[in-house]
């Protein structure tokens, strides 16, 4: 729930009401400025009610009025907290978190973060020591982003809080647009503007009228993967996964509205359902997308699985012409591009959720934490291959893979293969060709980046007698799933007043699922675990289902009426016009494109969202 | 009736280290109303040992894999009870209810079975076999009286182990100037807590900056941990010591602040922590105990008098209870103090002249 904001020179507390206007959507029930007079410094808040519908006001103040706090998200964890800290003597009035926060604040200073379980983006302002404090949850569920001028600092939720309000220039970084077309998001602690920065996951900033300058520290990182076989037996195994998961479920079903289930289809959100339909009173209500376009849709195994969960279950189908009408706007209101194809379709699902319910719960993160990604598999084996094999033998296996039907999966192995480094071969994976045409499609302003190395930085090398494996899962979880996956599920839901939990993003599970070895993980066609659980839970009939790379139609949508959208945008969008990218090379891809004669979508949608977004920014 | 003769059958006893194997010893030691002869697997050490503590035990060869052993031990069993003609057959495991089936068909003897806590779950139908033959079950807490309870036996007695109350000193009397923080224990099962002590050390940090925490024990989940310490940023504050001799483990016990050990119950149908005697040694040492509020903990630690119990999976209530015992010396000795008065009521000859009165009566129906 909610959005935040922070400013540490606003006397009247006029920037951080501006920024609270521009991120309504966030939390639409309540809005809240506190300034501390002595300092100047004003936190802002907008909340969206979910527990505590009464007492919930933010910012919250203690009792001598020196410690505000305001709070993006939910604590867990807050009532066992909260018992904690009536023990050691603390007075607590409401039964919000927020409250929570600022008296753990009191008890342990920074160290604070240690203690909490959720998602949370949150500021902290200290009268007494003039200290602010600011921090990101681990797994990076919650945005956070920042400016510093000078001696001022000013945070916001989203981005765009901080451009439209003049907090911010609006310039945009040209290394971060390279990062967005070629990953389709923006890394933290980039932001696609070239002055704001964002908190990364799991990192504290601390702020002080004394040293005016933002500290940015990491306080928690997954932990680093085993290489050695598991002595532990399965089946102990599964069990630990199913207490920690039903823990994790515990405190993200508690809420004083209702709470209803994204289901997709797949092992995920199946499981999160069983666990769902078996804490919840009533029945539970699921939500599904399908489209009316391609073989793609899900509706059809969710709508099994909802019947195995008996839930009350609700089909969006998404037509080609309604997405033509609804993606412009859509993309528009993003704070930062984002490619994710499936980030529209989210949209919308979310917004006919919220008519039933306030809260949903999703399959978020398992992938990541659980070893759901094929390609981890395959990267592996083609390491430990290209490792026995002498130079001369992989060059013809790379030349070779030119000859094979490009999006084979004979020639994308063979292409693995050839690819000496495991970073190059992991970017290579997940970025569908897209490095290789930077070099046509950039104009002029982006053309010195069109040979830049992305994957500098990632720590990811093959290092022999270990699994690349378990690298490329945590490199997954470190950058993947808080800079897409996490961000699209915040936007998506938060555009529209919904707030999304995700029960495998549990600390301790994400800890558990760290310390076993990535082979454990990738048994059973993957996600071993996960699938025993669903085995366990609904029945082994929906184990078995393989991971889909893309659900999406966007192939369909981007020959038909989105195509002419970008093909306008190709023709008058100052991202073409001021020399970003080259209209006439992107022109062409279009074209072949909506003729039928190849499938660009893997570079159009990104010019396609990105163009949407450029246009709002105008 | 002159002392009954009282067969202990058990895979587990010195010189191997372990819980069971302490307490087999001791029993064996310190049953002094009987005539005890302990059948038990082959060791190689086990000649100068069996030397000098001058108890009466047999050995059968071990060759094999441990369940060849004790298939071995079970097989031997009949003909040892012939040869020795025993009032009780004394079972230290489930793992011998064969050789105690068939000992108490052929010569009609009584026979006794100790139950702990895991190994019901590992083997469910040994269990069940112990639980029909056995004319009772001895609970090493009462936790495992109820795992006995749930298999439908119908006499249990709950006997704890005990502890050694006057143990060997160390030497060191002096605690530590770093205040320090101690978990004995393998690192091979999840619910002993260790993951949990890892998250609590931020916590405690705030309150008592050069806190250490020295872990006694090894196991396979040992890397794990460290690399959990790494990423919790509290590598610094960890000292793994691994498997240590009983001199140094007594030096840490005499000179550490606190014992933790916030077990919980696993997972699963399995069980945890039996009875927890590490927290009565701990007791004997004058150190207050943190332990989890569940299992056999509840047996060994009075909540409040001689450590605190809380909710093993919080690790926020772990750091408040062991910061508070850091924090506050006083309170934390006369803790110490109760817990070394606790543990007496342990001590191992009590202890066994409990189990005397259960053999004795045992031995007159038989």
């Amino acid at each position: 729930m909610c959005g935040i904001c922070a400013h540490t020179c606003d006397p009247a507390g006029d920037a951080v009401a501006r920024m609270n206007a521009e991120i309504v959507h966030r939390g639409p029930d309540d809005a809240g400025v506190h300034v501390d007079p002595g300092s100047g410094v004003a936190l802002g808040a907008r909340r969206l009610s979910i527990i505590d519908l009464a007492d919930g006001h933010q910012p919250v103040i203690n009792e001598t009025g020196t410690v505000a706090g305001a709070l993006n998200g939910e604590i867990y964890n807050f009532e066992s907290l909260r018992e904690e800290l009536l023990r050691a003597g603390h007075r607590l009035r409401s039964r919000c978190d927020t409250e929570v926060l600022v008296h753990l604040y009191e008890e342990h200073g920074p160290d604070m973060v240690h203690a909490l379980e959720g998602m949370y983006a949150f500021v902290i302002w200290d009268a007494q020591r003039r200290r602010l404090l600011a921090a990101r949850d681990r797994f990076g569920e919650k945005p956070l982003f920042y400016v510093a001028r000078g001696r001022e600092l000013v945070l916001a939720s989203e981005a765009t809080a901080l451009t439209r309000t003049g907090q911010a220039s609006s310039a945009v970084s040209a290394a971060a647009l390279d990062e967005y077309f070629v990953l389709g998001y923006v890394q933290a602690p980039r932001s696609i503007f070239a002055e704001i920065r964002q908190l990364p996951p799991a990192h504290l900033l601390t702020w002080s009228q004394e040293r005016p300058h933002p500290s940015v520290t990491r306080y928690w990182s997954p932990p680093a993967p085993s290489g050695e076989p598991t002595e532990e037996p399965f089946a102990e195994l599964v069990d630990e996964a199913e207490e920690l998961l039903a823990r994790s479920m515990r405190g993200r079903l508690h809420a004083d509205v209702p709470v209803g289930l994204f289901l997709s289809g797949g092992v995920d959100s199946a499981l999160v359902g069983a666990f769902a339909a078996d804490q919840i009173s009533g029945t539970l209500k699921t939500f599904t997308v399908g489209y009316d376009v391609g073989g793609t849709s899900e509706a059809v195994p969710a709508r099994a699985l909802a019947a195995a969960l008996h839930s009350d279950h609700h089909e969006l189908v998404l037509t080609g012409s309604e997405m033509a009408v609804r993606a412009p706007a859509t993309l528009a209101r993003l704070d930062q591009p984002l490619a994710d194809q499936a980030f529209v379709p989210l949209h919308l699902l979310a917004a006919q959720a919220r008519r039933e319910v306030t809260v949903v719960v999703g399959g978020e993160g398992s992938d990541e934490l659980f070893g759901g990604y094929p390609r981890v598999r395959w990267m592996d084996l083609a390491g430990r291959m290209a490792r026995r094999l002498p130079d001369s033998a992989l060059r013809s296996v790379g030349a070779a893979s030119r000859r094979l039907p490009a999006g084979g999966r004979a020639g994308r192995f063979a292409q693995m293969l050839a690819t000496r480094s495991l970073a190059e071969r992991h970017l290579g994976c997940v970025t569908a060709g897209r490095p290789g045409t930077r070099a046509s499609v950039y104009g002029p302003a982006l053309a010195p980046l069109a040979d830049s190395d992305l994957a500098r930085g990632w720590g990811v090398e093959q290092v022999p007698g270990r699994h690349a494996a378990a690298d490329l899962m945590r490199l997954d979880q470190t950058r993947w799933l808080p800079d897409d996956v996490l961000a699209k599920a915040d936007r998506a839901t938060m555009l529209t007043s919904l707030e999304m939990r995700t029960p495998f993003l549990h600390r301790e599970l994400g800890e558990f699922a760290a310390s076993l070895p990535a082979e454990t993980h990738l048994a059973d066609d993957g996600k071993a675990i996960v699938r025993a659980l669903v085995r366990r839970r609904i029945g082994p009939e929906f184990a078995k289902r393989a991971k889909r790379p893309f659900a999406v139609p966007v192939g369909d949508w981007l020959r038909g009426s989105l195509g002419a959208t970008l093909g306008e945008q190709v023709a008058g969008s100052a991202l073409y016009r001021d020399g970003w990218f080259a209209a006439e090379p992107v022109g062409r891809l279009l074209a072949a494109h909506r003729r039928g004669e190849a499938d660009h979508s893997a570079v159009l949608w990104p010019l396609f969202s990105l163009g949407c977004w450029w246009e709002a920014q105008e | 009736m002159s002392a009954p003769r009282v067969l202990m059958i058990t895979p587990d006893f010195p010189p191997q280290r372990g819980g069971i194997q302490l307490l087999a010893h001791r029993i064996a030691a310190h049953l002094r109303e009987s005539t005890v002869r302990v059948l038990t697997l082959g060791h190689a050490e086990a000649g100068p040992w069996d030397r000098r503590e001058g108890l009466d035990v047999v050995r059968v060869a071990g060759e094999g894999s441990h369940r060849a052993d004790v298939a071995r031990l079970n097989a031997a069993a009949l003909r040892e009870a012939r040869r020795f003609g025993p009032d009780v057959v004394l079972c230290m495991h489930i793992c011998v209810a064969p050789a105690a089936t068939a000992i108490r068909q052929a010569f009609r003897v009584p026979v006794l079975t100790y139950m702990y806590a895991r190994e019901v779950a590992a083997s469910r139908r040994l269990a069940e076999l112990s639980v029909r033959i056995s004319d009772r079950v001895v609970a090493i807490s009462r936790y495992t009286a109820r795992i006995a309870e749930d298999l439908g036996a119908r006499r249990v007695s709950l006997i704890t182990p005990g502890v050694d109350a006057e143990p060997a000193t160390s030497g060191s009397t002096q605690r530590l100037q770093r205040p320090t923080v101690l978990t004995v224990s393998r690192m091979t099962e999840r619910y002993k807590g260790h993951d949990v002590m890892i998250r609590a050390l931020p916590l405690i940090r705030t309150h008592v900056p050069d806190v250490q925490w020295a872990v006694v024990g090894d196991g396979a989940l040992r890397g794990s941990l460290q690399r959990l310490a790494e990423a919790n940023g509290v590598a610094d504050a960890v000292l793994m010591r691994g498997a240590v001799d009983d001199a140094e483990r007594d030096r840490w016990l005499d000179t550490a602040h606190v014992f933790a050990m916030p077990s919980r119950v696993p997972a699963g149908d399995r069980a945890g922590e039996g009875f927890g005697i590490v927290y009565l040694e701990a007791g004997v040492h004058g150190l207050p105990v943190v332990a989890g509020a569940g299992g056999g903990a509840l047996d060994a630690v009075l909540d409040g008098r001689t450590g605190r119990l809380v909710d093993p999976s919080d690790h926020v209530a772990v750091a408040g209870a062991i910061s508070d015992l850091l924090t506050e010396p006083a309170a934390a000795a006369r803790m110490g103090e109760a817990g070394r008065e606790h543990a007496r009521e342990f001590a191992w000859p009590r202890i066994a002249d409990r189990l005397q009165e259960l053999i004795t009566e045992s031995a007159g129906r038989g």
